[in-house]
């Protein structure tokens, strides 16, 4: 009797309402079932949803990666949502409106997606302070399913800190994640387990990329400095505070460091200060790109870069310092940028931003189409 | 031709001879040989035709050696009249005598001989004549035997007891079985008269049954007379009884009255009448009681009833029909001496847009002592149901501007079910007949006439499928599934209405009514106040440069009502823009967002402000309040009010500006920014009181 509690209490109190009325009955296991959601609940674990108008009028697309095989592409909004768009159908001549729709569309996390990455097979996303991993196989066989999902060791907090970047570690083949603890977290890929952890910075951290012959890593934060780490004794080599610099700082926007990225000596950063390309050996800065607005990601791009944030364009900036040009996109304000390096037939650009839209480029001088959720 | 004469001559001569010398000669004969009859005739008889034939013969030959011998003699030159000639011609003359007897014995004997002939002949047709008749007689008679065995007895027809059966049943007095064993037809006829027999029987049975039936009706008369008798007493009652009635609010009498009208009402207004009455039952029946006081739905008919009855009754006033015409005849020839074709075309228009005499009044009481009054038309040739309403409250309902749209008819049901908009007839067959008489539109006369929604014509149980022209079917089933439905969604509009009616009046003064029920939803001190809420109209709402993102994702429609807010706190100045649907709080308000301070920023370029959108827009789950969420809109607002707070404390102070910050912070945040668009945190966590990030 005590081994099942919902029987029990079905048997008692239906039994003495017998007389009564069949209906009251009814209602009686109804109200049961609701009182024990566990057994109907277990079914649903995620539920394959359509936004209403309103909630696509508020979407923003945060994080972008491109499939191995380069055919695919999974963007992450702020609801939580993973969408895997087919690029071969959408770049296809015979490409229909329905073909600029995702393929796939599910939800992975409870927060905001800020960052997406893709191994050699395998997507990981990183959601409300955890890390999921999904197969590309079987996301291509519209099968979504985490294979693992794994959360950095925090100390214990009020609210659950975001990741807000991610990279890989070539080196020792591991995971780099660094997001609202103001900690560096570092994910053995191998074993699955958190092997370290880099203290330093005294705000979030917004940006994390790795120099990969140097075995460096360089992140940048809300307090407005670029770390870089020795990624294998884990100590903090230098701390550039680029709002320091008066070609760079902007104190009328603040001096948050957002993006951050590196190519051989150089790097490109920008924020609340203006995006500015820095030696690294002389750790000084070499030009300063005269853009509006705050900048949330940069590439280098052929002896070009291409940068993306407030305003509805992406900027094309010479390393000397000059802008090319500003070319248009359907967001209002840009949040990721992504070039397709891995198929060489798909080689494109694609951005997104403060809307249900991902915006293509085939060539770089203008918008093609736009995927859209 | 001269022969020809000649012999007739010679014939003509001959019978005269052969008759009158005869006669004469039979007299001259006659006269001396009185005793021994002589006849020619006899001698006839005894004469052989042969000899007589040789003897003409000879005579012949003799009178031509004669006459020769005399020739011969002229020749040799003998004298006329000498002997040898003359005896010779006496000779000659015998045989001429003779020769004429020959003649006339030739013809007497063809004359017997003819005489013969006719008669035998006269025999034989005699004979041929009486063979003719017997061959007659003997086909008739054939004939007649052929009838007699063709000839059908009517007994065959008649079905008669099986032999067996007879035998068993019939008496011995009619089967007589000695008779009747070996001879089939007497044992037909015994067969018959025992039919007859059982036919008398049943004839009296029938005769029996008839005077029974007969009398029994004769009582059924007289008790029904009895009844009849009782009908003035029971009216008396009645009568009696109404006071009783009304004291127990029992309405017997009034709803018999009303069924009685509603006999006349058209079909689609009575599967409405009837559905309506009968949900208005079941709802009462529910609540406990069936008295009319508290009843939810209230049910009643207007209009002129005999109108009514003369035109459900066109075949009996036929003749008065063709009166009428003769009279609308006049008229049009009156008319025609006005020479405008528009008087007539506005008539004919009239005529198209004709409502029934009768109409439908449904009060739907709406719990918190208002009404709900919807009049039901019935426009007779296009055949759908207009309606229009009227909200009755016990409170004064004029006091706030801004609402005055929420309570219009015209509003007040727009969008009860998905773009129902009740402008347009939903019947596609009238579109031709409106192109006949050159109606545009319905929707100008929607004004007049009320809307046509599409779940009017469900009610009354009219149903037009959306492309094909014919198919109007009545159903009370179709009516009776709308029903309930739709009586919920009436009572929910009306509530949400006046609910928003009375949040308008206070919002206007600049109040955000908060219920205890939600202030766990918002810290308790909100330093940002609402400072304007005025309507706006479609067009200004589409002119504000950040709400183009609202009509380009096709959310803002004419048939919406538009509203602007205005939150201030110290300098900062924050703009709403709110899209409010008329199927509000179902689809819930859709706010824009423009901030003014140090600048102007909007929801479509400031992530935060997007974030705030957002926090209203799309969270509003949380800001519902107690069901059915009326209360949303307040508490949308009263959070647009909590996240200008948030935004503004938890904005960057720049260092290098001197002096204090002008909005110091005064709310309890974990962390002011987070994220990669460096969102504030606008999300309330009650019972801590702290804010957080979503």
């Amino acid at each position: 009797m005590s081994q099942n509690p919902l029987r029990w209490a079905i048997r008692h109190i239906s039994s003495s309402l017998f007389y009564v009325f069949p209906l009251c009955i009814v209602r009686v296991y109804t109200s049961l079932i609701r009182l024990f959601p566990l057994h109907l609940g277990q079914f649903c674990v995620f539920v394959f949803s359509r936004m209403g108008p309103v909630e696509l009028l508020h979407m923003s697309v945060f994080s972008q990666s491109f499939s191995p095989c380069g055919r695919f592409l999974a963007a992450g909004n702020n609801y939580g949502e993973i969408a895997i768009f087919s690029l071969s159908a959408a770049l296809s001549p015979d490409a229909t409106n329905l073909s600029q729709k995702p393929v796939l569309l599910f939800t992975a996390h409870e927060g905001p997606i800020f960052s997406l990455l893709s191994t050699d097979c395998h997507l990981l996303s990183a959601g409300n302070g955890e890390i999921s991993a999904w197969s590309w196989t079987e996301l291509i066989k519209k099968n979504a399913k985490p294979l693992w999902t794994r959360r950095p060791n925090y100390k214990s907090s009020l609210e659950i800190p975001e990741i807000n970047s991610m990279i890989i570690n070539p080196r020792d083949n591991s995971l780099v994640v660094g997001g609202g603890d103001n900690n560096i977290h570092i994910m053995d890929l191998e074993h699955g387990a958190f092997k370290s952890v880099l203290h330093g910075h005294s705000d979030y951290i917004h940006c994390i990329t790795v120099r990969e012959r140097e075995g460096e890593i360089l992140s940048g934060g809300e307090d407005g400095a670029v770390r870089i780490w020795d990624s294998r004794t884990g100590q903090s080599v230098h701390c550039i505070e680029v709002y320091k610099y008066e070609d760079c700082a902007r104190p009328q926007y603040g001096k948050w460091i957002s993006c951050v990225t590196t190519d051989s000596d150089w790097m490109l950063c920008g924020g609340g200060p203006s995006l500015s390309l820095w030696h690294l050996r002389s750790l000084s800065p070499t030009s300063v790109f005269p853009l509006t607005g705050c900048q949330r990601q940069a590439a280098f791009y052929q002896d070009m870069i291409l940068a993306v944030g407030e305003g509805p364009f992406v900027s094309h900036c010479l390393l000397g310092g000059e802008v090319k040009a500003e070319i248009p996109c359907t967001p209002q304000s840009l949040n990721t940028l992504q070039l397709n390096t891995n198929s060489t037939e798909h080689r494109v650009l694609t951005v997104g931003g403060s809307s249900d839209h991902i915006d293509v480029f085939t060539n770089l001088s203008y918008r093609a189409f736009s995927l859209s959720f | 031709m001269s022969s020809d004469s000649l012999k007739k001559r010679k014939s003509k001569v001959l019978r005269s001879e052969g008759g009158t010398p005869e006669m004469k000669r039979g007299r001259g004969d006659g006269d001396p040989q009185d005793l021994r009859v002589y006849s020619e005739e006899v001698e006839l008889d005894g004469r052989d035709p042969e000899q007589d034939f040789l003897q003409y013969k000879e005579s012949c030959e003799s009178l031509a050696t004669l006459m020769s011998e005399i020739q011969d003699l002229k020749a040799s030159g003998a004298k006329e009249g000498c002997a040898e000639i003359e005896q010779r011609r006496m000779q000659s003359c015998i045989h001429f005598m003779n020769l004429k007897k020959l003649n006339r014995l030739a013809h007497m004997r063809l004359k017997r001989g003819r005489d013969q002939t006719h008669e035998a002949k006269q025999r034989v047709d005699v004979l041929h004549l009486q063979l003719q008749n017997l061959l007659y007689e003997v086909m008739h008679l054939q004939k007649e035997i052929s009838k007699c065995l063709e000839f059908k007895s009517k007994h065959e027809e008649i079905d008669l007891v099986s032999e067996e059966e007879f035998y068993q049943e019939a008496p011995q007095e009619i089967c007589r079985p000695q008779l009747t064993k070996n001879d089939p037809h007497q044992l037909t006829l015994a067969r018959l008269d025992w039919e007859l027999e059982q036919r008398k029987r049943l004839a009296e049975k029938y005769k029996e049954s008839l005077t029974t039936k007969e009398k029994i009706q004769k009582t059924i008369e007289v008790k029904k007379e009895h009844l009849r008798s009782l009908q003035p007493g029971l009216n008396n009652i009645m009568q009696a009884s109404l006071p009783v009635q009304e004291y127990l609010s029992m309405p017997f009498e009034q709803t018999q009255k009303q069924t009685e009208i509603a006999r006349h009402l058209p079909p689609p207004l009575y599967v409405l009448f009837v559905q309506a009455n009968a949900y208005g039952q079941a709802c009462g029946e529910q609540n406990g009681s069936v008295s009319i006081l508290d009843r939810n739905l209230c049910i009643s008919i207007s209009g002129d009833v005999d109108e009514a009855k003369a035109l459900s009754k066109p075949p009996e006033d036929s003749q008065d029909d063709e009166s009428d015409s003769d009279a609308e005849e006049e008229q049009e020839k009156t008319k025609r001496r006005r020479p405008t074709t528009c008087g007539q075309l506005d008539d004919k228009r009239r005529e198209m847009l004709k409502r029934h005499p009768l109409s439908l009044c449904l009060d739907l009481n709406c719990k918190d002592g208002s009404f709900l009054h919807l009049y039901f038309y019935y426009l007779m040739n296009l055949n759908i149901i207009t309606v229009k309403t009227k909200v009755s409250t016990t409170i004064d309902i004029n006091m706030a501007i801004s609402a005055g749209e929420l309570l219009k008819s015209d509003t007040l049901l727009s969008c009860l079910y998905t773009n129902d908009q009740g402008r347009e007839t939903p019947n596609p067959a009238n579109r031709y007949q409106f192109d006949k008489v050159g109606i545009v539109t319905f929707a100008d006369y929607v004004e007049e006439l009320g809307h046509p929604y599409m779940w009017v014509q469900n009610l009354g149980g009219l149903q037009f499928p959306s492309d094909v022209s014919e198919g109007v079917r009545v159903g009370s089933s179709l009516s009776a599934s709308h029903m309930e439905r739709t009586m919920k969604l009436l009572r929910g509009r009306v509530q949400s209405r006046l609910a928003l009616h009375k949040q308008f009046a206070s919002l206007e003064h600049s109040i955000i009514p908060v219920s205890s029920e939600c202030q766990h939803l918002f810290p308790a001190k909100i330093i940002s106040r609402l400072a304007r809420w005025t309507t706006i109209t479609h067009q200004e709402y589409m002119d504000l440069p950040y709400t183009r993102h609202v009509t380009g994702a096709g959310l803002a429609k004419e048939t919406d009502l538009y509203f602007m807010a205005v939150v201030e706190r110290g300098t900062a100045r924050l703009q709403a823009a709110v899209v409010l649907s008329p199927r509000y709080p179902e689809i819930s308000p859709l706010f824009s967002l423009s901030l003014s301070w140090k600048g102007e920023r909007s929801g479509r370029t400031d992530d935060n402000l997007r974030a705030m959108e957002s926090e209203v827009n799309v969270f509003k789950n949380e800001l519902q309040g107690p069901r059915p969420g009326h209360q949303l809109l307040t508490n949308q607002l009263a959070r647009l009010c909590v996240c200008l707070d948030v935004y503004l404390e938890t904005e960057g102070h720049d260092d290098s500006v001197e002096g204090p910050r002008e909005f110091p912070r005064e709310k309890m945040c974990l962390r002011t920014v987070r994220g990669p668009n460096r969102l504030k945190p606008f999300k309330y966590n009650h019972p801590q009181g702290f804010f957080s990030h979503r």
